[in-house]
C-alpha cells in the first residue's frame, strides 16, 4: 500500500512538473498590451511592432534613429522593437489583434488592410488637431480615417515610376517615351538590342495592379479613383476604363515589354535585372530611390538611374503632371495598450517635421507624407531631385492603387488573376468578372 | 514493477501528460477549426455564425479544386516516379558496398539536408529564363529562345521536378534501410539456386519490402497533400493558381485574404481528405496482405 502511495505521488509530482514546466517562461513576467512598468524607477516599456526588419538601411535605419533619440531624451522610456517583413508582419499583426497588441504598430492606410482592423476596434483614435503644424501633405491623412475619426498617420508618399538607365538610353540613342505607343516602340528597339525593356515584379501581383491603376489613371484622369471605389462597392468592373486599361496591359505583356517569365519572378529578381544592366527600365515605387546611393549596385548604373512617369495614353484625359501616387504605410497606436498616452507621445515625436520626414530625406529613402521642401541642400542625388520635382509639380494624385481599394479577399484575387490575364490564360472579360465577384 | 503498472492511478498519471498534450495541441485546435469553419471571421473582432455557407463556397471554388488536382498529380509523381527510382537506387546502393556505398548514400540524401528556402531559391535561379542554368545549357545546345519554365503551362511540371528531387533522398534512405534488414541468407540461397540479379530483386527484395513500400507510399501521399513551403517559396502558387496546392491555398485564404473562417473550413475539408486517404490506403494494403 505504501509503495503504491509513493508511486502514485511520484507520478503525480512528475506530471505536475511536466505541466508547470511547459507553462513556465523562465521566471519572467509579462504584462498585458506588451507594456510593463517597474515600480521603483518607473521605467515605461513601449513595444513597437514594425514592418521594417532592416534596421541598418533605408526606412528601418531612420525609424531606429528616432527611437534611439527618443530613449536618450526620455530616460524613463524603453522602446522594444519587433520587426518582420511585410507578409510575416501582416500575419502576426492579426495574431496580435486577438490578444496583446504592441503599443505602436505599422499600418497601411488602405481599405484592404485598414477596414478589417478598424472594424475589430484594434487602433486608438488620434486627435487630428494635434497635427495641424506637422506639415502633412493635403489629403494624406484621408486613408487613415474612418467616419471622420483619425486612427493612424502616413509615413510615405509613394509614386509609381519607371526607373531607367540614362546612360544606356543615351548610348543606344533611345529617348524617354512621351506616349504609351512610344513606350511600346521603344520596347521593340530595346528587345532588338537583346536587353529586357522593363523589369517587372509580376510574381507578386501587386506591382502589376499598380501598373493597371496607372494605366486607368492615364485614361480616365483623376476621376478614376471614384470609378474604382464605385466598382469595388458594386462588385462591377464593366466600366470601359477597366477593360481599356487591362487590354493595354495585356497588349504590353504580349509585345514583350516585360522580361520573359515576369509573371513568376519576384521583387529581388526583377530589381536585379535592372541593377545589373540586363533591363533598361524597372517599374516600381519611389521607395526604391535609395538605389542611387546603394553601393552594392555598380557605380555606372546607380549614378545613371533616372525616372519618368507612365506616358500619356492615346485618348486619355490625364496630364503628364497627374501622378499615380498615394500615401500607403504609416503608424498607429493600439487601442488596448496600457500606456496609450506615452505611446501617442512617442508617435507624435516621430512625426515632428524634423524627424521622420527630415531624416528620411537625408537618407534618400523616398518621399514622406509631410512637406520636405525645406530640407533640400542641393547635395541630393539627381534621382532624388527628379522625384521631388515630380511631386512639387504634381497637379493631382491617383490615390490608393486598385488592389488595395477593396477588402483583402479582393486584393488576393486581383493580385493572382492579373497574372492570368496579362499572360493570356484568362480573357479580359473573365478577369473583370472574377475580380468583381471577389468584392461581393 | 509489474504491480506498479497494474495500478490504474499510476497508469492514468503517466499517460495524462500525453493525453493533455494531444487534447490541447491537436484535438482542441481541430475542434476550434470546425467551429470557425461555420463562421465568417477575419481573424480579428468577432466571428459571425453563417452555417454551411463556407462549405457551399468551397464547392464552387475553382482554385481549391485546382490545388487538390495538383496535390493528386504530385502524389502520382511521388508514387510512379520518385519511389520506383528510390527503390532501384537503394538496391544498387546496397550492392555497391564499402566507401562508394556511404559516399553515394550521403550525396543522394544531401538535398534533404538543405533547407527548403535554399532549395527554392536554388531552383528559382536554375529555371530563370534570363540567367538560369537550364536555359544556359539549352543555349549551348543551340536553342535560341529562352524557355520559361514557370509559364502557366510549364510551372506545375517545373514544381513537380523540384519536389520529386527534394524528397527522393528520404524515400531512398527508408528503402535502403528496408533492404539492409532483409536476411542475407535469402540472397545466398537464391545465388546457390542460380537466381540472377533481376530475379533476386523481383522475387526476394521487392516482396520483402512490401511493408516499407506501404509506409513510404502512405507518407508520400500525405506529404503531397500537405505540400506548402517549397511551393510557397518557389512560385507562391502562381502564375494565377497554376501551381496552387491545398495547404498553400488554405494559408493564403486564412492569412492573406483575412478569410479566417473560410480558411478553417478549407482546413476541415483538408483534414477529412487526409484521413480518408490514410484509411483508404490502409484498407487497400490490409486487403492485399490478407489476399
Amino acid at each position: 500500500m505504501r509503495k503504491k502511495l509513493i508511486a502514485t505521488m511520484m507520478a503525480a509530482v512528475m506530471t505536475a512538473g511536466l505541466i508547470t514546466g511547459c507553462g513556465s517562461d523562465g521566471g519572467k513576467t509579462t504584462s498585458g498590451g506588451g507594456s510593463s512598468s517597474k515600480g521603483g524607477n518607473e521605467t515605461i516599456t513601449l513595444k513597437l511592432f514594425s514592418n521594417l526588419p532592416d534596421r541598418k538601411n533605408g526606412q528601418g535605419l531612420v525609424e531606429q534613429k528616432i527611437i534611439d533619440e527618443y530613449m536618450e531624451a526620455n530616460k524613463n522610456i524603453k522602446i522594444e522593437v519587433e520587426a518582420l517583413d511585410e507578409e510575416a508582419y501582416k500575419t502576426k499583426f492579426k495574431a496580435y489583434a486577438m490578444d496583446d497588441m504592441p503599443d505602436v504598430v505599422s499600418i497601411w492606410g488602405q481599405p484592404s488592410f485598414l477596414d478589417e482592423v478598424l472594424a475589430a476596434g484594434t487602433l486608438a483614435e488620434l486627435n487630428e488637431s494635434d497635427y495641424s503644424d506637422y506639415k502633412f501633405v493635403e489629403g494624406s491623412l484621408e486613408g487613415f480615417k474612418k467616419n471622420g475619426s483619425l486612427y493612424g498617420l502616413p509615413r510615405n508618399t509613394d509614386i509609381a515610376v519607371f526607373y531607367y538607365n540614362e546612360k544606356m538610353f543615351n548610348d543606344n540613342g533611345w529617348t524617354v517615351p512621351e506616349t504609351y505607343d512610344d513606350l511600346l516602340s521603344l520596347s521593340d528597339k530595346i528587345n532588338d538590342a537583346g536587353i529586357t525593356p522593363v523589369a517587372m515584379d509580376g510574381g507578386d501581383g501587386w506591382p502589376m495592379a499598380i501598373y493597371l491603376t496607372d494605366l486607368a489613371f492615364r485614361i480616365e484622369g483623376p476621376a478614376v479613383a471614384d470609378k474604382i471605389n464605385e466598382a469595388v462597392a458594386k462588385g462591377d468592373f464593366t466600366d470601359e476604363v477597366f477593360s481599356d486599361a487591362t487590354s493595354l496591359l495585356v497588349k504590353s505583356a504580349k509585345a514583350g515589354l516585360f522580361q520573359k517569365g515576369y509573371d513568376s519572378q519576384d521583387y529581388g529578381t526583377a530589381m536585379n535585372l535592372f541593377t545589373n544592366g540586363q533591363a533598361a527600365m524597372f517599374y516600381m515605387g519611389t521607395w526604391e530611390s535609395s538605389m542611387a546611393t546603394n553601393e552594392d549596385i555598380p557605380k555606372d548604373i546607380r549614378e545613371n538611374i533616372r525616372v519618368f512617369v507612365m506616358p500619356s495614353v492615346s485618348g486619355g484625359t490625364a496630364k503628364n503632371t497627374d501622378l499615380a501616387a498615394w500615401n500607403g504605410g504609416g503608424y498607429a497606436v493600439s487601442q488596448g495598450c496600457q500606456n496609450k498616452e506615452e505611446a501617442i507621445k512617442f508617435l507624435n515625436y516621430m512625426y515632428q517635421p524634423d524627424k521622420l520626414s527630415k531624416y528620411g530625406w537625408e537618407n534618400g529613402v523616398g518621399l514622406s507624407a509631410q512637406d520636405q521642401t525645406s530640407y533640400t541642400t542641393g547635395n541630393e542625388t539627381e534621382l532624388q531631385k527628379q522625384i521631388m520635382s515630380l511631386l512639387t509639380n504634381a497637379t493631382s494624385m491617383s490615390g490608393t492603387p486598385i488592389n488595395d481599394c477593396g477588402p483583402s479577399a479582393f486584393k488576393t484575387v486581383i493580385e493572382s488573376e492579373i497574372q492570368n490575364v496579362s499572360n493570356g490564360t484568362t480573357s479580359i472579360d473573365d478577369f473583370l468578372l472574377t475580380i468583381g465577384k471577389s468584392c461581393q | 514493477m509489474k504491480k506498479l503498472y497494474g495500478n490504474k492511478a499510476v497508469i492514468t498519471t503517466l499517460i495524462l501528460p500525453g493525453i493533455l498534450v494531444f487534447m490541447f495541441a491537436i484535438f482542441l485546435p481541430i475542434c476550434m477549426s470546425v467551429y470557425y469553419g461555420f463562421t465568417e471571421y477575419s481573424g480579428m473582432g468577432t466571428a459571425k455564425f453563417i452555417g454551411l455557407d463556407n462549405y457551399k463556397e468551397i464547392l464552387h471554388d475553382g482554385a481549391f479544386g485546382k490545388s487538390l488536382f495538383n496535390s493528386l498529380l504530385l502524389a502520382l509523381g511521388f508514387i510512379f516516379i520518385q519511389h520506383p527510382l528510390a527503390i532501384i537506387t537503394a538496391a544498387v546502393l546496397d550492392k555497391l558496398e564499402g566507401k562508394a556505398e556511404s559516399f553515394f548514400r550521403c550525396v543522394l540524401f544531401l538535398p534533404n539536408v538543405i533547407s527548403v528556402a535554399v532549395i527554392a531559391y536554388l531552383w528559382k535561379f536554375i529555371y530563370n529564363p534570363d540567367f538560369g542554368l537550364l536555359n544556359n545549357i539549352l543555349h549551348a545546345f543551340g536553342q535560341k529562345e529562352s524557355v520559361n519554365f514557370f509559364s502557366t503551362e510549364n510551372a506545375i511540371w517545373a514544381v513537380l521536378v523540384v519536389l520529386v528531387w527534394h524528397g527522393f533522398g528520404w524515400g531512398m534512405l527508408i528503402y535502403y534501410t528496408g533492404i539492409k534488414n532483409i536476411d542475407p541468407v535469402l540472397y545466398e540461397a537464391a545465388a546457390i539456386d542460380g537466381s540472377n540479379t533481376f530475379q533476386t530483386f523481383f522475387k526476394i527484395t521487392l516482396p520483402l519490402m512490401k511493408p516499407v513500400i506501404q509506409i513510404n507510399v502512405t507518407m508520400a501521399i500525405i506529404s503531397a497533400l500537405k505540400q506548402m513551403e517549397t511551393v510557397y517559396l518557389l512560385t507562391g502558387g502562381g502564375p494565377g493558381n497554376s501551381t496552387q496546392f491545398a495547404a498553400n491555398y488554405l494559408y493564403q485564404q486564412a492569412f492573406k485574404a483575412f478569410k479566417y473562417g473560410y480558411g478553417n473550413a478549407l482546413g476541415v475539408i483538408f483534414i477529412v481528405i487526409c484521413l480518408i486517404s490514410t484509411v483508404l490506403l490502409n484498407t487497400i494494403f490490409r486487403k492485399k496482405k490478407e489476399a
